[in-house]
């Protein structure tokens, strides 16, 4: 891929990336559905339950007579809302969280984009979906919905603060944006030259708020069931919830994609012996047991209070991410500089 | 003044262009607030792209993950502090908008007779660096390091500022 990035873009070039686009389009759409099963499947056996056992065999075509029933279901639209922004709002949800994929590097030599600023390419574009959800809430002109839609402006802008901040150490110490070098920056061999051990403030506040970010248990507050019906999307049904839906667990996919490249080394082996193993097989490794650790924390996590998610954002996570980035930065200039 | 061939660039030059004044156009005759702060949400990514045009990656990114969340905060405040129920009433009176139309063409005057009769000196040979984040970083921390440090200490100041004032108001 990298070389043919490089070359002047002729029509055949241009037909070779959206061929590559819509196979990843198609990989997501794979990952999409049987995440969605194992979720079930994983939270059942966590609760002594079976989870999804009737269609198909071991119930694995659950999720596409799921999908099936969506897009058959008659697509409403409420008298008094906004129309346009009510259509608009799933896309937009939808187009920045498959184009932040476009930055992941999967191994050395496959991988979409060799952008300078990918850290940051990533955390702007999905800053974009935060618009689209308080814009869905507010379209559909149901107070739930408003009521969700800025619980999800709140959260994710507060949370969005120590992401960020939380990268920096490891953009510090490996000197660049480019999520590329920052794997390259992390080889050595073995497991401890990944950044989540010299970096584990930074990997703890990460995770943390990239929960957070993808408005999951145990901060699904934007879509409690419970006090909200269904927060910012109840007004929609059929294709377009198919959609609010679709982007959530795309962003699933991006951030267990991004958590494996900035923390756990990327196509790294976790030993030199390991090395044999070609590298996008423990790539994918380690994106499962990611996607795996969001699904248990679905599983075990009551959710969280309101008023305790703003405090615990800005007065725990923040100041921590800061402390890590001087601690890193004071970690630089004394053992790694001279 | 147009003789350059029809490149990819002035191609997608235009379309930002076109994008960004729409949206700015947009965002002065829509009427409802919300509807306002989105053709802000594309003038600002019009301009992000603008800025990838112009191969200025760090500041294209910056532009949208700033302003992406301005906006969304923006809208939220839009959202809770107009009456959205019923239609407000267009300030009346045709003076306004004359003396406005005027001010807007006598700026457009001043500034396109500015830049017509600036000569621009031949842009200094600046080595295409490979890597432009970081070379900004550099010159950052090291040419500019006092301005940079003023700035970050203007904005606690503004910070702190905010914070007093709120605090004021709910000790009340």
């Amino acid at each position: 891929m990298g070389d043919l990035l490089r070359e002047p873009l002729t029509w055949g070039h241009a037909l070779i990336f959206a061929a590559a686009a819509i196979l990843l389009m198609g990989i997501v759409l794979g990952f999409v559905t049987y995440a969605i099963y194992f979720e079930r499947k994983v939270i059942g056996w966590m609760q002594l339950r079976v989870g999804p056992n009737r269609v198909g065999p071991f119930g694995l075509l659950q999720t596409v007579a799921d999908v099936l029933k969506l897009l058959l279901k008659e697509d409403t639209i409420p008298r008094k809302a906004d129309r346009v922004l009510f259509v608009l709002a799933p896309v937009l949800a939808f187009v920045p969280a498959f184009a932040v994929l476009a930055v992941i590097p999967y191994t050395q030599s496959l991988y979409f984009a060799d952008l300078n600023v990918g850290v940051l390419y990533y955390v702007a574009l999905s800053g974009i979906s935060t618009l689209a959800i308080v814009l869905g809430g507010w379209a559909s002109n149901n107070k739930y919905a408003l009521l969700g839609g800025m619980r999800s402006a709140a959260q994710m802008i507060s949370y969005e603060v120590p992401l960020v901040i939380s990268i920096v150490g490891t953009v510090m110490l490996s000197g660049s944006m480019n999520l590329r070098t920052i794997v390259e920056a992390q080889s050595g061999g073995w497991f401890w030259n990944w950044h989540f051990l010299p970096q584990f403030i930074g990997f703890g506040v990460f995770m943390i708020a990239a929960v957070s970010e993808l408005n999951r248990t145990p901060f699904d507050l934007p879509e409690a069931e419970s006090e909200l019906v269904a927060g910012y999307h109840v007004e929609y049904s059929g294709f377009r919830f198919a959609f609010f839906m679709l982007t959530e667990y795309v962003y699933v996919y991006a951030i267990a994609a991004l958590t494996t490249v900035l923390f756990l080394g990327g196509w790294h082996a976790p030993a030199p012996f390991l090395a044999v193993v070609p590298g996008l097989i423990w790539f994918i490794l380690k994106f499962a047991c990611i996607v795996f650790f969001l699904f248990w924390l679905r599983a075990t996590f009551p959710r969280v209070r309101v008023d305790q998610l703003m405090g615990f954002g800005w007065k725990v996570l923040l100041p921590l991410a800061i402390v890590n980035v001087f601690v890193t930065a004071g970690y630089i200039e004394l053992f790694i500089k001279h | 003044m147009f003789t350059g061939d029809l490149s990819g660039e002035l191609i997608a030059f235009f379309i930002l262009a076109a994008f960004t004044i729409t949206g700015a156009v947009l965002m002065l005759t829509l009427t409802k607030v919300v509807h306002m702060v989105l053709s802000l949400a594309a003038v600002f990514i019009g301009l992000a792209g603008m800025y990838v045009v112009l191969e200025a990656e760090f500041v294209a990114f910056v532009q949208v993950l700033i302003y992406a969340g301005a906006v969304s905060i923006l809208m939220v405040f839009g959202i809770m502090m107009t009456k959205h129920q019923e239609d407000q009433g267009r300030p009346a009176g045709r003076m306004p908008e004359v003396l406005g139309l005027l001010a807007a063409v006598s700026l457009l005057g001043i500034l396109f007779y500015a830049i017509r009769s600036t000569a621009f000196p031949a842009a200094a040979q600046v080595e295409q660096a490979e890597d432009n984040t970081l070379e900004i970083g550099k010159l950052l921390f090291t040419q500019h390091v006092i301005p940079f440090e003023l700035v970050s200490v203007l904005l606690t100041v503004a910070f702190i500022g905010a914070i007093m004032l709120a605090r004021k108001e709910t000790d009340e």
